[in-house]
Parts: structure tokens; C-alpha cells; sequence
């Protein structure tokens, strides 16, 4: 087996296959790439780990048909480091050696016949702009849990009816609503996913570079659960699922609301940023909305104290409410807008935070952050 | 157990030396021998001390103690005894890291639904040849599951439900016995070890289990 392929093709290719690595791998091939040249002159690289696999397809101009399997880790790092020029892999016996400009290295080869055959793909779904489907997903992921003792809530749900995804995840203290539209192959498809959140978000992530992402699933009952795909312009990665239980999120969304403030996004995360210096882990930034302002407040009397006003377009009557800092950043990181909008009903129940223009009457923005405040104490 | 607090200055003689000057101190005589000798502050070690083998000699305003082995000394030069007295405290039951595994397992009994929906109870520390298993519960299906809880889970955590599970598979009337291994917090080698075992790793939260509720008020 032998080939040859440009250097930046071949390191970017690599890389991304190397993402899926298990780092502890239970079986030493399992920490392997597996690069195969087909007879139609293709490259595939492909990494699994029995949740996630990965596999590249790159056309080449010069090969010669084969299968070898390398330490992925090694093979990363070394096509990261090469010189801007062609690369040369052949493999030699048990051994495969990689040559570039003045730069040769021989790599170790391990027993392919021993490595796991990918998982196939389920079967194709649809279609979703890449840009939009990975800050969609940014958007959520930020909200699932971080917890292993709730594994359920280390996941983001997707759920698709006809032309409409919906994605939401949750940690207890927020939740992240995202809908979005797609081009189902078939205009009723339906489904329901629980993604591994931190999978789901390296992976929309990775697949911009493509136009477009496919998705693969099967519909609800389909054949094939248990397995998400994602492709994407050569690429292709598939996840297992989760159990597919979430909390009924969508009776926690309050829809009438007793007060409406807007802030200048950019200037209220620097107040918040600059209050929250004093804030010790668990205590909150309270905000007091008055008229035309609010104060940002963090600290108590026995300790340091912090206090900023700052102007709002405030609507209702006065409230008090007060939030961790870190989420209510998050957030307002995650609204992707200038003008954030705060919906209050009362300082101890769930707040809303979006983004850009108020839609129309009944309709409800694309993204919804919810926020459980901290109770005051005094 | 005997206590003396006197003024005495110290003075180690052996593999170094060293030398405490003349101020009121705790003296501890341990009944193996031993002798210790205190400060005024801190749960600390001593300022200096002697490990059994060692024996005691009470001169008049001198004591030494010699150890048997390597004849090393600590000489205490006493200039007031204040206080001297004995007791009998007997055999210690020993140190009680915490209680938190045993309560982990009792907790996780009451609710084995953590495991899963439709699992049931059939008896902690179920026992086994080689010792009894944490907790042995059925699944929705009926099928046997033994049950490993650790606070830390470590590679030898996994290593023991192994052995468990061998033994259980033997038994036609349990078998086949599927392992969970649950812990509060598993370490990833751990982890790797007992995926790869095709034993479940499950998380516990302590605080959960307890009813304990999250500091700060949650959306649902």
C-alpha cells in the first residue's frame, strides 16, 4: 500500500480522525487509525471507539490499494509537524514509513484483521446548513450537565417533527431551547434523540468546513436506534445515543411574563463580568430593575462589595432578582445578539433570556435560554 | 494511658539530635511504651517522641527511654511534675475513615430505582463464597444484577465485582449475573477496565440519594 497527498489535506484529515480516539483504549488497536486506500483511488482514514467512530474519504492523484493500521495519537501529531510538501506513506512489510521533504519517520504497523469494523450509518434523514446547525448546537450544548451522576441531563435532545429541529438540554439551574429548520428527505419524518452534549458540540463543530450536514437516524421505531450519523463533504461520524428519557421541558417555559427588560449585550456582560469579580462560588449577582435602570450588585456586608448601573429599556413593575454569574453569562454568550432581552414573572420563578427583534405577537424566538434565579435572603 | 505535664527539657541522643528546652509539656506513656511529648497547640504530632520497643527509666529528676532495638534515647530532664495519672482505655475498635460506603449501600437499597426503572431489591450483602456482594437486585427483565458500591471507584473496586460475578455465574439459579459498579465519583481506569468487562459504572449523588437538595433552587 502506498500513497501520495498533500500535506495540509492530509494533516486536516487526520487530526479529525484522531479527535474520536479513545484515550484509554481497553484494546491497544482501538488507540489505532486505520488508513485504507481503495481501488478507485481513495484515501479513508477512520477511528473508532465503540461510541463514536469516525472516518474520513480523500480523492488522490497517486496509490496504491491497501489497508494499514498506526498509532492514530502518533501519526497526529507527527502529519501536524510536517514541512508545506507532499506526503509519502508506503507501507514496507510491518512497518509503514512516512516521508516528507527532508523528513522520514517509520511507524510501527498493528494487525488490522484484529480492529472493529465501523458501524454502518443509519439510514440518511436530511440535510441542515453546517454554520447554522453548529451555533445551534453551541448555542444548547452550553446548557446541558456536566454531571455523571445525572446522565440523562449530560445530553442534547433532538427532536424532529417534519421540517422543524428542536434542540434542548439542561442542567437543573438552565435551559437552552433552540428550533431550527432542515430539509427532511421525507416532509413527516419524525424522530427523537438523546446526543451525548460534548460529542454533539466537538462534532457540529468540526463539520463546518462542508456546506452542508446530513444527518442519519431512523425515524421514531425506525430500525438502526441507538446511532446519530453525521456527514459532511468527505466526512462522516457516527455517535450512540443516550436513553432517550428527558424532563417535559417544555411546560417549564413560562409564556406570560410581568416585566420585559433590554440591555445593550455587549455592556451588560462587562458589568456582569466586572460585579461578578466579588462574587465568591454560589453566591449570586443581584440585579434591582428601576425605571430606566439597573443596578448589578454582588457581594454582601461582610465581605467585598461590587455596584454598577447601568441603562435599560425596562417595562413592568420593579423587580429584584438575583442569578450565578457564570450562567447568567453563558447565556448572554449564547444569545448570538446585540440587544438581550430578560422576561421576568417574579424573582423566585424562572426568567427568559433572548436575543434580537421581539417576534411578532404569539410567536416564540428560535432561541430561549431559562434561568432559575437564587433566592434572595434578605 | 498515662499523662504527666511537667516543666522538662528534652534531649534526643541517636541517628540525630535534637533538643526541646526547659517548658511546661504533655507527657503521653502509652501502654505499648511508647512516649510522646506535646506543646500546647495544634492536633499536630509530637515535638518528639519514642516507638516501641522501649523502655523507661525513672531517675530522680531524669527519665530515660531507651529503645531496645537500635539503643537509641530521649532523655527528659524533669524540673516539676504537675500532673500525673493513668487509665485504662483497652483495645481501640479502630479508625473509622467514614460511614459514607456503608450508607451509600443502604441508601441505594431503599432506592434501587436509581439503577434503573422496574429494578428490584433481593437483599444487601448477599453472600457468596468468597464474601458478600453490596447489593444483589433483579432488572426490568428479571435478570440478576450484583451491585459494587465504593465511594471512590478504583481499579480494585472492579476487580472484586469480577470475582463476584464469576462466582455468582457459576450458580444456574442466578445466572446470567450482569455487574454494576457504582460509586460516587469512578476513576477513568477504572471505568475503562469495567466497560470493558461489560460492567455497568453508575454514578451516585450522595447528596440526591440522601434527599439533600441542591443549594440553589433548580427549574424542576
Amino acid at each position: 500500500m502506498m500513497f501520495r497527498v498533500d500535506r495540509d489535506v492530509l494533516a486536516e484529515a487526520v487530526a479529525w480522525t484522531a479527535r474520536s480516539l479513545p484515550a484509554r483504549p481497553s484494546v491497544p488497536v482501538l488507540a489505532g487509525m486505520r488508513l485504507e486506500v481503495t481501488d478507485d483511488q481513495q484515501l479513508k482514514l477512520s477511528g473508532f471507539d465503540y461510541e463514536v467512530s469516525a472516518e474520513v474519504t480523500l480523492d488522490l492523484q497517486t496509490g496504491e490499494s491497501g489497508v494499514v493500521l498506526v498509532s492514530g495519537r502518533l501519526l497526529a501529531e507527527i502529519t501536524r509537524a510536517l514541512p508545506a510538501q507532499p506526503v509519502d506513506f508506503v507501507v514496507e512489510g510491518a512497518k509503514a514509513v512516512v516521508t516528507c521533504g527532508t523528513a522520514r519517520f517509520t511507524l510501527l504497523t498493528m494487525p488490522v484483521e484484529d480492529y472493529p469494523s465501523l458501524p454502518a450509518m443509519p439510514p440518511a434523514a436530511g440535510r441542515v446548513g453546517s454554520d447554522i446547525f453548529a451555533s445551534a448546537v453551541a448555542q444548547v450544548a452550553t446548557a446541558a450537565g456536566k454531571d455523571d451522576t445525572l446522565p440523562m441531563l449530560t445530553g442534547v435532545r433532538m427532536e424532529i417533527d417534519g421540517d422543524t429541529v428542536t434542540l434542548a438540554a439542561t442542567d437543573r439551574y438552565r435551559l437552552a431551547v433552540r428550533e431550527l429548520k432542515w430539509q427532511p428527505d421525507q416532509p413527516d419524518f419524525q424522530a427523537i434523540a438523546m446526543i451525548p452534549g460534548r460529542t454533539l458540540a466537538d462534532t457540529a463543530k468540526s463539520l463546518v468546513t462542508g456546506a452542508e450536514v446530513e444527518i442519519a437516524l431512523s425515524s421514531v421505531g425506525g430500525t438502526g436506534e441507538g446511532m446519530i450519523g453525521f456527514s459532511s463533504s468527505g466526512r462522516r461520524t457516527t455517535t450512540r445515543l443516550l436513553d432517550p428519557e428527558f424532563p417535559k421541558y417544555r411546560s417549564l417555559l413560562p409564556t406570560e411574563f410581568s416585566a420585559r427588560a433590554e440591555l445593550v449585550t455587549s455592556s451588560f456582560v462587562e458589568a456582569v463580568k466586572r460585579v461578578a469579580l466579588v462574587a465568591e462560588r454560589n453566591t449570586p449577582v443581584r440585579l434591582a430593575f428601576r425605571g430606566d435602570e439597573v443596578v448589578l450588585e454582588a457581594g454582601s456586608g461582610d465581605e467585598a462589595q461590587a455596584v454598577e448601573v447601568l441603562p435599560v429599556d425596562f417595562d413592568g413593575g420593579e423587580i429584584n432578582i438575583a442569578f450565578n454569574h457564570q450562567f447568567l453569562l453563558e447565556g448572554l454568550g449564547a444569545i448570538d445578539s446585540d440587544v438581550a432581552r430578560l422576561q421576568f414573572t417574579t424573582s423566585t420563578k424562572p426568567a427568559i433570556l433572548t436575543g434580537g427583534k421581539p417576534v411578532e405577537d404569539g410567536g416564540i424566538p428560535d432561541y430561549r435560554y431559562l434561568i432559575m434565579p437564587i433566592r434572595l435572603s434578605s | 494511658m498515662r499523662l504527666v505535664i511537667a516543666r522538662c527539657s528534652v534531649d534526643y541522643v541517636g541517628r540525630l539530635t535534637a533538643h526541646l528546652p526547659m517548658a511546661p509539656r504533655l507527657i503521653l506513656i502509652k501502654a505499648d511504651g511508647s512516649v510522646s511529648i506535646h506543646c500546647d497547640d495544634r492536633a499536630f504530632k509530637p515535638l518528639n517522641w519514642m516507638n516501641p520497643p522501649c523502655k523507661i527509666r525513672e531517675d530522680d529528676g531524669t527519665w530515660t527511654v531507651t529503645h531496645s532495638k537500635t539503643g537509641e534515647k530521649l532523655i527528659l530532664t524533669m524540673d516539676e511534675i504537675m500532673h500525673d495519672s493513668k487509665h485504662e482505655l483497652g483495645v481501640d475498635p479502630g479508625l473509622q475513615k467514614d460511614g459514607v460506603e456503608a450508607h451509600l449501600q443502604e441508601l441505594l437499597a431503599e432506592h434501587i430505582t436509581t439503577l434503573g426503572a422496574g429494578y428490584t431489591l433481593v437483599r444487601r450483602e448477599y453472600m457468596t463464597a468468597i464474601g458478600p456482594v453490596d447489593i444483589l437486585c433483579r432488572d426490568q427483565s428479571g435478570a440478576t444484577v450484583a451491585v459494587e458500591i465504593k465511594r471512590r471507584g478504583e481499579i480494585d473496586g472492579v476487580e472484586q465485582l469480577t470475582r463476584y460475578l464469576e462466582l455468582l455465574n457459576r450458580d444456574p439459579l442466578l445466572a446470567p449475573v450482569r455487574g454494576v459498579f457504582a460509586a460516587q465519583e469512578i476513576k477513568p481506569q477504572a471505568k475503562v477496565l469495567a466497560m470493558d468487562r461489560g460492567i455497568d459504572c453508575v454514578t451516585l449523588d450522595y447528596d440526591g440519594l440522601r434527599g439533600i437538595e441542591p443549594e440553589n433552587p433548580t427549574l424542576f
